[in-house]
């Protein structure tokens, strides 16, 4: 049965096409996960912050395999340990706990990395943040859901995205959609031929079922059919490739009082828009952090919008939807949504002067040093969280922050934007690079790609300052159509958006070069020979081709520039009457050798032929699966040929000789006089048995 | 109840045990096998366990039934005591369960038969979806099961009589057809030069050799070709003549069916090293994609003609169709014989089995018919049911096992309570674990005397082995098999436990209720000692007696005459 999710808009006519379960799988047709649980892990319901925090320390604590090894590739934690941090200020646990209840932003480290795929326990650990898994060759991507209190989804997608890896990793060539086809259907445009629906599967269906999730927007992304059938050893790949820090729930404070006190468990039929900012307690008399003598929420001026409240270009108007007074909370006024925290009065670098170096990139004072000496900003338990996760991760020692790419989920408007938010009429140096990516996550989604400013003007938002500061791409997901939205649409916009964060994981290792190679066109000009033109030779290693982009800025180490390759044999117990079984072997590497002859490339532009001699054994009869993964001589890694988590497959026939002839015959012998002679031999002593059975047949009788 | 029933001769009871080890497995199976364990490799392995496994366990299985000579049911309650009756009840569901989807499949054959016969087969046509049509016309699939089961209802209706005839037969014929097939597929191979499948046959990777797999694949191959430990042997032995010999024929049997192997897999592997391109590739396929779908095509581009490919298709089927349908005969007549020893007229036991046969078969003719990734069809309800009841058969054989063990036993714990044996392992040893061997084989019938080497394949060997198979069964089936604890996934191993357990624990249950009737032995005038069982836990059961015999309170089993001479008595 179907759920009533599927709409029905066409009321005159009767439906042409398919029903959902004349394609699918009754699970997916009603939007059933494979992962099960609840209603809330089926996102049917929203999590509160403690299933959240269960389900992740559930997760966690799950055992993971790959390639028949057991790997742990999720870590809990909540908050940091502390210690010093990179300001100089000595942190504790207690630092990063919410100001009214005490909650730390729970987060999970996520990587299968290591050379032997050690994951989390892996690698160094770091004392200050609490996790280990930290691998300095690796690349991190920060990951940041519901800074504001009331925008559900925000969190909701970032735990899709989890159960996500939870249930796929180490798995591949799952039929996700139940329609005899694997990996059909990825995320997004991928193959960039315009179209979200590969396989076409949403346009197979009746009219009134191609808006399944009633956004108007027939066989868009959210509607059964489309991206539904991802290929999940791209999931494992980027895992095993990347550090992922997710933080679902940044202000557990805030989030808990919308929906414990301020609008309750049914938000969607709250009154006023809901609660946003953190718990501060700003105080009537606006002093603070004087607890509140009522020890109640003031819910005219206290929290802290936790966007506006990082440093870079922090308060400063510029026709921002800032205070006028910075630091100050309208005494016995309306509530202000934004308020972005108090001033900084401090005198941070201690040279007798305050604010005199505000954070903006500049040397203000023209002291010789940068942004030393802050107005405000990055007051708060959760956005310090924040700054020292960021600043404190630095596996590679360099002084510089390990996350190039960084991701925050908010809600609503059906947005994805870059940076900047705090000028209008302003571009960064990577404009053309953040639309890039901007545009390629607006492609798996149908939102619309914009600079920050352009929707209005912010200060202090998380994204100016990763980019700002510590030269992050970051995004911002505007998620939806409602701050608490309805719970019939959380499945539908979560799988929406849910190949967004693979997509910045996948970009996270350097997404300016790959904006760059992007932009150029070169990624897709480059090819992998096909399954169709590979030639197998009678005998020695299967060549296999690659056609590369002389501007392509490929390296020649074998770790990054390489075919991955696996066989896929029938097994050798095979079932009598089912279909043929096969047994999948663990991907291998042969890395690739230039050739000096040139190939044509996909823009009919000449390129580089380079080659890797596959040792596939002579006398294996199956299948060979292969793809390539290209690296750059500046670390980005990998450019995936033919797509992302797909690859090849040609069959491959026996190649060896039969055997040899007279050791062959002395088998023949062996066996044939074994069997056929002792049978004959069997037959005669029978034959003299019967005829002297009166002599023998007396013995009982 | 009439008077007992026997083969007329030896030759009959060696058809007879030999059309129920060949089947389809040795046609169908052993090909596969050979291609995907590296050829001659195979071979290795695969006779070993001839020796080591199938043999002892037939001889086991013939000497329990002659001197039981009853069922299964009977010869585990005469040879275990009464509580053990229903591992005779388990042999005989397992054998009786695989009928209601073998008669199904041997159905298949017959229909193969008849379309090569009638040239649907040649012409190029495309066997993919002659094949898929096929299973897709359920009344088309019901009728040739209904055909198996009818002529396999007359060939036991009249007793081992009619077995026998049926048996060799058909089994005569399967030799010729064999021998033609094989022939014309020599021809084939040879006709590019070169006896490629022959040569792959008989060549040894010794790589593969020293894979335990190789190994594992061998034993399993031969317990099931040969039917050992599945009660067969048992149920025929019932019939044996009086003096009849065990353990030769035992060898007869045994090393026909591997003959019966070597001829069909040299066939199918040399027909298909002619034609295609990749032969591994196909061979390494299911079985039934082999016979249904390679081999049709394959024997349509035979040399000499149209005649020639004509003559190859039927005759191969017609080869395939007399080992199905001896196997079906054993099968079948394995329930029957259980009623039949309980007092149930062999007719209304006949009528009884066979609609059982079809009925519970009808689920396999239609029920879940898919197509697979490359667009084939097969019967998933069907492939369940061989996944639940298939390894079902090596429990048939530890309870064999079981038996002789515990015999071995209370032999040995009556000669320590006389003092004339010692105790412990030692003990054992030397009088409990030769005592079977002493007592039921080494009888004096035999043109073969048994020594220790059976012992130890009966008590160490099988085991050892016995293990090894459980072991790697379902430490690969959990291994490899997605969602394996999921009882509602139908190739997991769940659903297996469960059903097992269910019936394992209704026969448990109800095993009072089977040992409440008399048992009646198919004992042949004369057998004297050959038929004394009082040494056995049975020997003082008050309801086992020979057929003939009146008990009080089931006059009823009892024709007129037999009441008459109970009376007279």
């Amino acid at each position: 049965m179907l759920t009533g999710s599927i709409t029905t808009n066409a009321q005159d006519d009767p439906p042409e096409g398919l029903a959902p379960e004349d394609l699918w799988s009754e699970d997916y047709a009603n939007h059933v996960y494979p992962w099960g649980g609840n209603d809330r892990i089926q996102f049917k319901q929203y999590h509160d912050y403690f299933t959240m925090k269960d389900r992740m320390m559930e997760l966690a604590e799950q055992s993971y395999e790959y390639q028949d090894q057991s790997i742990n590739i999720m870590s809990f934690h909540e908050g940091l340990n502390g210690g010093t941090n990179a300001r100089g200020v000595d942190m504790t646990l207690n630092s990063y706990e919410g100001h009214f209840y005490s909650h730390a932003s729970p987060w999970l480290k996520i990587t299968g990395g290591g050379e032997e795929l050690n994951g989390v326990d892996g690698g160094e650990c770091n004392d200050f943040v609490g996790d280990c898994g930290n691998y300095a060759e690796i690349p991190d991507v920060q990951m940041i859901g519901n800074f504001h209190a009331r925008e559900w989804m925000s969190y909701e997608v970032p735990m899709m995205f989890l159960e996500t890896i939870a249930h796929y990793y180490g798995t591949a060539g799952i039929d996700n959609d139940g329609d005899g086809l694997i990996d059909e259907d990825t995320w997004g445009d991928s193959d960039g031929d315009g179209q979200l629906d590969d396989d076409g599967d949403c346009l197979s269906l009746a009219s009134n079922f191609q808006d399944s999730n009633g956004d108007g927007i027939p066989c868009g992304p959210g509607d059964l059919g489309v991206d539904e059938d991802f290929p999940e050893q791209q999931i494992t790949d980027l895992v095993n490739t990347r550090e992922i820090y997710l933080v679902p729930m940044l202000n557990v404070d805030g989030n808990r009082y919308d929906r414990e006190v301020f609008c309750g468990e049914d938000a969607w039929n709250c009154e006023s828009a809901g609660w946003r900012k953190n718990l501060r307690d700003n105080g009537v008399e606006g002093v603070t952090p004087i607890p509140d003598t009522q020890e109640e929420i003031d819910e005219s001026c206290d929290g802290v919008d936790l966007n506006r409240n990082f440093q870079y270009e922090w308060g400063a108007p510029l026709g921002a939807t800032g205070p006028l007074f910075p630091g100050m909370c309208y005494a016995g006024g309306p509530n202000n949504d934004v308020y972005n925290g108090p001033v900084d009065d401090t005198d941070n670098d201690g040279d007798g002067q305050i604010n005199e170096d505000h954070v903006d990139g500049n040397d203000d004072d023209a002291d010789g040093q940068t942004d030393e000496d802050w107005w405000g900003g990055n007051s708060e338990p959760e956005t310090l969280f924040v700054q020292d996760l960021t600043e404190m991760n630095d596996d590679d020692n360099n002084g510089a922050s390990d996350f190039a790419a960084t991701l925050s989920w908010h809600s609503f408007s059906e947005l994805v934007l870059y940076p900047w938010g705090h000028c209008t009429g302003c571009e960064t140096p990577d404009h053309e690079q953040l639309i890039y990516h901007g545009n390629k996550m607006a492609e798996m989604t149908l939102y619309e790609n914009m600079q920050s400013s352009d929707l209005y003007p912010t200060t202090g938002d998380y994204c100016d300052w990763q980019y700002g500061v510590h030269d992050s791409y970051c995004y911002t997901m505007e998620i939806g159509t409602a701050f608490h939205q309805h719970p019939d649409d959380i499945d539908h916009i979560a799988v929406r958006n849910l190949g967004i964060p693979f997509y910045i994981a996948e970009v996270g290792d350097n997404p300016r070069e790959r904006a760059n190679i992007g932009i150029q066109e070169v990624e897709k000009t480059q090819w992998i020979v096909s399954a169709d033109d590979l030639v197998i030779p009678e005998s020695g290693p299967i060549p296999i081709t690659m056609c590369i982009d002389p501007n392509f800025p490929f390296t020649n180490d074998d770790n990054y520039t390489h075919v991955m390759w696996r066989t896929v044999k029938p097994t050798r117990q095979q079932s009598d009457f089912g279909p043929k079984e096969w047994v999948t072997e663990d991907w291998k590497m042969t890395g690739f050798q230039e050739t000096g002859e040139n190939c044509t490339l996909s823009n009919n532009e000449t390129g580089d032929l380079i080659v890797a001699n596959v040792p596939v054994p002579e006398d294996f009869s199956g299948k060979l699966h292969y793809k390539s993964m290209l690296g750059t001589r500046s670390g980005t890694f990998p450019f995936s040929y033919p797509a992302p988590g797909i690859y090849e497959e040609i069959n491959i026939a026996y190649r060896a000789p039969f055997g040899n002839p007279i050791l062959a015959f002395m088998l023949f012998l062996i066996v044939a006089g074994t069997v056929w002679g002792s049978l004959g031999i069997a037959i005669q002593k029978m034959n003299e048995s019967d005829q002297d059975e009166p002599s023998i047949v007396g013995a009982t009788d | 109840m009439g008077k007992s029933d026997e083969f007329s001769s030896r030759w009959g009871l060696i058809f007879a045990t030999i059309g129920a080890a060949i089947g389809t497995g040795n046609i169908w199976r052993f090909p596969r096998m050979v291609g995907a364990n590296g050829g001659g490799t195979f071979l290795i392995p695969w006779l070993f366990f001839l020796f080591i496994w199938s043999i002892p366990l037939v001889i086991a299985e013939f000497a329990l039934g002659k001197r039981s000579r009853t069922g299964t049911v009977g010869t585990f309650r005469i040879f275990g005591g009464k509580n053990l009756a229903w591992m005779g009840m388990w042999t005989a569901w397992i054998s009786c369960a695989i009928g209601f989807y073998y008669a199904v499949v041997a159905g298949w054959c017959m229909n193969y038969f008849q379309l090569g016969f009638r040239g649907g087969l040649s012409g190029g046509v495309d066997t993919v979806e002659v094949w898929n049509n096929f299973l897709n016309t359920t009344e088309l699939v019901i009728l040739f099961q209904s055909l198996v089961i009818v002529i396999t209802l007359f060939a036991i209706w009249g007793g081992a009589k009619m077995i026998e005839k049926a048996n060799t037969v058909m089994m005569l014929s399967l030799f010729a057809l064999l021998f033609l097939a094989l022939f014309l597929a020599l021809w084939m191979d040879l006709s590019d030069g070169s006896l490629d499948g022959a040569l792959f046959m008989f060549s040894v990777d010794f790589e593969i050799l020293m894979q335990p797999e190789t190994w594992i694949n061998g034993l399993s191959q031969s317990a099931w070709s040969c039917s050992a430990g599945m009660g067969m042997a048992i149920t025929y032995a019932v019939y044996m003549r009086k003096d009849e010999d065990t353990t030769l024929n035992a060898f007869t049997m045994g090393l026909a069916n591997n003959s019966i192997s070597i001829i069909a897999g040299l066939t199918v592997l040399s027909a298909i090293f002619a034609v295609q391109d990749d032969p591994l590739a196909t061979v390494t396929g299911g079985s039934s994609a082999i016979t249904f779908l390679a081999l049709p095509e394959v024997f349509a581009q035979a040399p000499g003609g149209s005649i020639t490919q004509w003559v190859m298709m039927w005759a191969f089927f017609l080869a395939l169709t007399f080992a199905a349908l001896t196997s079906m005969i054993s099968t079948v007549e394995l329930c029957v014989r259980n009623f039949v020893d309980h007092g149930f007229e062999r007719n209304k036991a006949v009528a009884m089995t066979g609609a059982a046969i079809f009925v519970f078969g009808l689920p396999s003719t239609f029920v879940w018919i898919h197509l697979d990734a490359d667009g084939v069809a097969f019967p998933e309800f069907l492939e369940v049911q061989d996944h639940i009841w298939g390894y079902g058969l090596m429990f048939s054989g530890l309870f064999i096992a079981y038996t002789i063990w515990k015999f071995g036993f209370k032999i040995w714990r009556e000669k320590v309570d006389a003092g004339e044996a010692e105790s412990g392992l030692a003990g054992y040893i030397r009088h409990g674990v030769p005592a079977f061997r002493d007592e039921f084989i080494n009888t004096g019938d035999n043109d073969l005397w048994i020594g220790r080497w059976w012992d130890f394949c009966i008590f160490i060997a099988f085991p050892v082995l016995f293990t090894v198979l459980i072991v790697s069964y379902f430490g690969d089936m959990i291994a490899n098999t997605p969602d394996v604890w999921n009882p509602g996934n139908p190739r997991g191993l769940t659903i297996i436990l469960l059903f097992w357990g269910v019936v394992g624990g209704l026969f448990v249950a109800f095993n009072h209720v089977f040992v409440s009737r008399p048992l009646y032995r198919n004992v042949p005038e004369g057998a004297g000692a050959g038929a004394d069982i009082s040494m056995l836990p049975g020997g003082d059961d008050d309801l086992v007696g020979v057929v003939g015999d009146v008990f009080e309170g089931w006059e009823h089993h009892a024709s007129a005459e037999d009441l008459m001479d109970a009376e007279l008595a």
